[in-house]
């Protein structure tokens, strides 16, 4: 069966693929953003209680997120503020993701930047804003200190009390800011 | 994540839970078994494009679908892996068509061009109430609608006396005397000078004009500018002897001093001011409205997309639109039985008596009623029956045909229709004296 339908899929894969370079960004922006409003009318229907986004102005393109600390972990209590950047290849690509609010862990640099596998190489076209925020959420309270950002960070980590302690501190300082 | 085997094994091993499970039954009897909409929908939904499956393609190590087109280009631009599950896709021909399962959705959805169709409006209309560029078309649609409507209107006569009514506002309305004008102001003056300031410059309307554009685009700085100038524009190509005279019928605005947040009303005598109709030749009011009070209550959600551009409805997604734009569409109609067409207003208003508004979903009943009394003298004006001239009115809503029941002056027009009316279209309201 495969060898019959092959010919004809790829034929029209290939037929596609010369047809949407031509006329890439129109038609992808279009259903770029189709896909966006979709996942933001799901992300309003599914109410989560952690997690909120929405696009920020007009352009649909780049939304801002809310994470809240996650409980029972040193973040607990805390919410965070995100901005997603989406290309125009989304989501065959990833979105880019950083955080607004100044955030001390080990897989945050102090511009915001986050190493999480997902957003880069380990990205999946099924991942949306909803997965998105959620992994990260997790990854608050479970870094990764094998490849740490934010080196000081990761050296803390295990001394869970001190480091609540530092963190504590950390947003009393960035209060202001 | 899931770690994945380096070497797919050939020798399929059957995972506990494939060799413990017993196949169920096929039914052979008239057993019918309720599916709901959203769960059979994730079911059919491509999970790349959140669409409905479009020539589904399934991987044949994993079983999972994909539109063609979506999974094709994930594996180009991407990891070779199914995005589901991540299984290692070497290449297309790690997949194959499923023409059953297209079949399968061609027969629950056989008109799926409708269902797209559908889909692209709502889509359209979502983008609305972001783009300001909408916004504008909006507002000229509006103008000229009301430049049409314009002639057939009688005015009365000159300003003199109206500047007291309508120039006691704070913004200065300085040309409330402006030629076509006058018929605000002294509407005011003779009606409710101490509730009501219509807004009659260029000027004034730009500012609330920006106020609007700022709750439905959060984008201040830039739209109001460009409104403002749409407005001026267009209002200079209307057949009228001055330029603000265009922009002020267009986008009358009421304001009630007692509130704290006035809300802002925008009404066009015209089927719901829906932007993407703008191609679109517009029906005459009445019928639009005869056709409504034959189907429109039948319900069915699908019935929708027959009447207008703007009411179309996902599949019971309800009212989550409401809370984003919070705006609210209201078609006013005269009460059927308290209002029959012997009435003299009614006589005089003839196919005006039914309203399409569009305003800001806090606006409460009260709002609604003093908005009517003032829009129905203006409209009217001189030809205003005597007997009419204090005008004070019931509002009554429809949750269902032939069931009117009264609302209390300060319900808000939210609360409304979250309490009578939850299908997303826009809300029919009654009006009727009120007998005192």
């Amino acid at each position: 069966m495969a060898q019959n339908i092959s010919p004809e899929q790829s034929g029209a894969g290939g037929g596609g693929t010369k047809h949407s370079d031509d006329s890439m960004p129109v038609k992808d922006n279009h259903a770029v953003s189709k896909r966006l409003h979709k996942e933001l009318m799901n992300l309003m229907m599914a109410n989560e209680r952690d997690i909120s986004a929405f696009p920020d102005g007009e352009n649909i393109f780049k939304w801002v997120g809310t994470i809240a600390g996650p409980r029972n972990t040193v973040y607990s209590g805390q919410t965070y503020r995100l901005s997603l950047d989406f290309p125009n290849s989304y989501p065959y690509a990833a979105p880019v993701v950083k955080f607004l609010t100044s955030c001390f862990h080990p897989n945050v640099d102090l511009q915001g930047a986050i190493c999480l596998d997902i957003l880069k190489d380990k990205w999946s076209a099924l991942y949306d804003v909803r997965t998105i925020l959620l992994s990260i959420q997790s990854l608050l309270g479970e870094p990764n200190n094998e490849s740490p950002l934010n080196a000081q960070a990761a050296m803390m980590w295990n001394d869970q009390k001190e480091y609540k302690k530092y963190l504590d501190a950390f947003y009393e300082k960035h209060k202001d800011t | 994540m899931t770690s994945l085997d380096p070497a797919p094994n050939k020798t399929w091993e059957l995972s506990l839970y494939e060799l413990q499970r017993k196949p169920q039954e096929v039914i052979t009897d008239s057993t019918e078994i309720a599916v709901s909409p959203r769960s059979l929908h994730s079911e059919l939904m491509c999970p790349i494009c959140l669409d409905m499956l479009k020539k589904t393609m399934t991987t044949k190590e994993c079983l999972h679908r994909f539109c063609s087109d979506c999974i094709v280009t994930a594996l180009r631009s991407g990891n070779k892996e199914c995005p589901t599950c991540r299984k290692k896709l070497v290449s297309k021909r790690s997949l194959r068509a499923d023409p059953n399962f297209d079949l399968l959705i061609s027969k629950i959805y056989p008109s799926r061009e409708e269902y797209e169709a559908i889909q692209e409006k709502v889509m359209a209309k979502f983008n609305q109430t972001q783009s300001q560029q909408a916004l504008v078309n909006s507002i000229n649609e509006g103008i000229k609608l009301q430049s049409q409507n314009r002639p057939q209107r009688f005015r009365t006569k000159g300003g003199g006396g109206g500047g007291g009514g309508g120039g006691g506002n704070g913004n200065g309305a300085a040309n409330v005397a402006a030629p076509p004008a006058p018929r605000a102001p002294t509407a005011v003056g003779r009606n409710a000078s101490n509730q009501l300031h219509v807004h009659d410059t260029a000027s004034n309307d730009s500012n609330s004009n920006t106020n609007s554009i700022d709750r439905e685009n959060r984008d201040p700085g830039h739209s109001g500018t460009s409104a403002a100038s749409a407005i001026t524009s267009a209002s200079n190509a209307a057949p009228s002897s001055s330029a603000n005279s265009g922009a002020s019928t267009s986008a009358t605005r009421m304001q009630v001093d007692d509130a704290s947040n006035p809300p802002s009303m925008r009404s066009t005598p015209s089927p719901v001011p829906s932007n993407s109709s703008s191609s679109k030749p517009k029906r005459a009011m009445s019928v639009l409205t005869s056709e409504r009070s034959e189907e429109s209550e039948s319900d069915s959600q699908m019935d929708c997309r027959t009447e207008g551009d703007s009411n179309i409805d996902t599949e019971g997604e309800g009212n989550g639109e409401l809370g984003i734009n919070d705006e609210i569409e209201l078609v006013f109609k005269p009460h059927p039985t308290e209002m029959s067409a012997d009435n003299q207003l009614i006589r005089a208003l003839k196919e005006n008596c039914v309203r399409y508004i569009k305003t800001t979903a806090n606006a409460t009943v009260d709002h609604l009623s003093k908005y009517l009394a003032m829009r129905l003298t203006l409209d009217l004006g001189a030809d205003l029956p005597e007997a009419c001239r204090v005008l004070n009115f019931c509002i009554y809503v429809a949750p269902q045909p032939q069931q009117l029941v009264i609302l209390n002056g300060n319900q808000t027009l939210h609360q409304v229709n979250d309490k009578f009316w939850k299908v997303n279209k826009p809300m029919e309201m009654y009006y009727s004296w009120k007998k005192t």
